[in-house]
């Protein structure tokens, strides 16, 4: 008995668990089969009722997206989120810096700030940023889209490189100042290197954040500027019910992020806790 | 940058000469590193959110709409308005259920999960992998699948249940499913993302107390709740928390799967705001609404912020 109970303990716990995870992913696949089999039918199968899990593939779906506007809107989402990222970088990485290596002056209060500014919903900024972006002609504009988008990430970004430049010691930036190096050389040529990793991490995650983002885009976009997540709902498909064409539009979005997030698999739970858990 | 810091190098021999220059000027400058480093980035948050949230501030006590596009203050009008609307009421109800019983049916499901992928049976990489998938998926591809899917005609979930003979209800627009519906979805990503967050902090436990404790005579259970579950009880509760924000703050699950409907039904209040503000153009009432549910959120988050730093 007591060894059929340890082969219990040994095997049958991870049979359970296999069991289990497979149930799961029942439910975890279902959207992504949806959407991968649905591209590649003909619209009409798309919306057949009972629905046809089997029809003839093509190619036509993501042939009508890229020969439309929406090739354009993707390029929109592209330039919006090399922007948006290129920013929260160039100026949140040194920000991040100067964070974990010196205690400001109100630092108390501009942490809470920064924490707040991260965690309130989106439409509490967008409101006044709409009204503001109108009267200034920022509506349908890359750089107020982007300005938009930095409510969020630019907080995000300093905190993550906090988090990430205080993971270096401090003897290795006090060694080059006791070297003669300047504070600015200090940081470029000695921590920013060791850094790197984390930030194209950190980096990866705000482009991750900015293709993906809706809610911004969808009141501060106009033609010129709308991106791909919002012209999936606006024209592609949801309110013409053009399935097929609406899935093979969500993977032309999640597909670049699919890949993108391979290379920061290990800066992902960090980027979920804003660097509260390490 | 690079010259910046060349410069800076040569001023210390320069700075010793006592002669005011160039060089000296870049080693002040280079003693306030750290603020200039910092400096651009809170410039431009202060504009990007401080501003904003004065504006907003202000909006909420102004009459401002899309018709009537002029600041002209009406005091605490729009928050009496909010006090007595009947809707409003429904609404909040609708919040408070929709991220109540997501928050728990995620951290429970989370958890769950998050014990079965920390075992080290083989293939369990595979499904780590697997189950990260939800977090890298765009809202608005999970939210448009999810409503084809429950769709009643042609969606698929429909169609498995009628082969099992099993009732068809219609998920999107009957008063009992629709908020089950869009919290089905929500979990689908909410789930995995407690899950992964338990998983590195369990994967980060010392496994040998449990082991002493069975060895000891433990019951599986008693090893988890007096054992495991307290050394990963703060990422745990950082993990409800950052639930909770994005609970309050989902919106393309409502706007696309049910549009707010059947009638108010599933209309939470970050979507009420929506409407109120950017359908019905009525912005300084929006921006009132707005506040209201900064301060709704403000409750969970401070309670769970305690318990997070307290079991530190």
């Amino acid at each position: 008995m007591p060894s059929l109970t340890r082969a219990w303990n040994r095997h049958g716990w991870d049979v359970v668990s296999v069991v289990l995870l497979l149930i799961g992913l029942v439910y975890l696949l279902l959207p992504l089969v949806w959407v991968a089999l649905t591209a590649f039918k003909i619209p009409i199968d798309a919306f057949a009722s009972p629905p046809k899990f089997i029809s003839p593939l093509t190619l036509d779906n993501f042939k009508v997206l890229l020969t439309g506007p929406f090739l354009g809107d993707l390029g929109h989402s592209a330039v919006v989120t090399v922007l948006a990222t290129g920013v929260a970088i160039v100026l949140g990485a040194p920000a991040g810096y100067a964070f974990a290596r010196t205690r400001v002056p109100g630092q108390g209060l501009i942490t809470g700030w920064l924490v707040a500014s991260y965690i309130t919903p989106a439409i509490v900024f967008i409101i006044p940023l709409y009204i503001m972006f109108s009267r200034l002609g920022l509506l349908n504009n890359f750089f107020g889209l982007t300005l938009a988008y930095e409510t969020g990430l630019l907080p995000f970004t300093i905190w993550m490189m906090r988090s990430y430049f205080a993971d270096i010691p401090r003897e290795l930036d006090e060694a080059a100042w006791v070297d003669g190096a300047s504070k600015v050389r200090a940081f470029v040529a000695i921590i920013l290197p060791v850094a790197w990793p984390g930030v194209t991490t950190v980096a990866i995650l705000v482009a991750l954040a900015a293709w993906g983002e809706y809610f911004g885009a969808l009141i501060l976009s106009g033609p010129a500027t709308v991106t791909a997540p919002v012209a999936i709902f606006t024209y592609v498909g949801i309110l013409t019910a053009n399935w097929s064409v609406m899935a093979a539009g969500g993977i032309l979005v999640v597909l670049p992020m699919l890949i993108a997030t391979m290379f920061v698999q290990r800066g992902l739970i960090r980027g979920l806790t804003v660097g509260a858990i390490k | 940058m690079i010259e910046a810091g060349r410069r800076g190098q040569s001023s210390y021999q320069s700075a010793a000469s006592g002669h005011w220059s160039l060089g000296r000027i870049a080693a002040s400058l280079d003693d306030q590193f750290f603020r200039l480093a910092a400096a651009p980035a809170f410039i431009v948050v202060a504009a990007v959110t401080l501003v904003p949230v004065l504006i907003a501030l202000a909006l909420s006590f102004t009459a401002y709409s899309s018709t009537n596009p002029r600041v002209a203050f009406i005091g605490l009008q729009n928050y009496v308005t909010a006090a007595s609307d009947v809707q409003l009421r429904g609404v909040l109800w609708n919040t408070v259920v929709f991220a109540g019983t997501a928050v728990v049916l995620e951290s429970a499901l989370g958890l769950g999960l998050a014990l079965l992928l920390r075992r080290s049976f083989k293939g369990v990489g595979i499904f780590r992998t697997i189950y990260l998938v939800p977090l890298m998926v765009a809202s608005i591809a999970s939210a448009t699948a999810w409503r084809v899917l429950l769709n009643t005609s042609s969606g698929w979930v429909n169609y498995f249940l009628s082969l099992a003979h099993l009732p068809q209800p219609d998920w999107l627009a009957s008063r009992e499913w629709a908020m089950p519906s869009v919290i089905l979805a929500d979990m689908w990503t909410g789930a995995p993302v407690v899950a992964i967050l338990l998983l590195a902090g369990l994967l980060g436990v010392a496994v040998e107390p449990a082991e002493q404790a069975r060895v000891d005579g433990a019951n599986p259970w008693q090893v988890f709740w007096y054992i495991t579950f307290p050394a990963i009880r703060p990422v745990f509760a950082f993990a409800v928390l950052f639930r909770v924000v994005d609970l309050f703050r989902q919106f393309p699950l409502f706007q696309i799967m049910t549009g707010g409907g059947p009638g108010l039904n599933t209309t939470v209040l970050n979507y009420y705001v929506y409407q109120n503000t950017f359908q019905f153009g009525k912005l300084g009432y929006g921006a009132a609404l707005a506040v209201v549910l900064v301060l709704m959120m403000a409750i969970p988050l401070v309670i769970l912020f305690r318990l997070a730093r307290s079991s530190d």
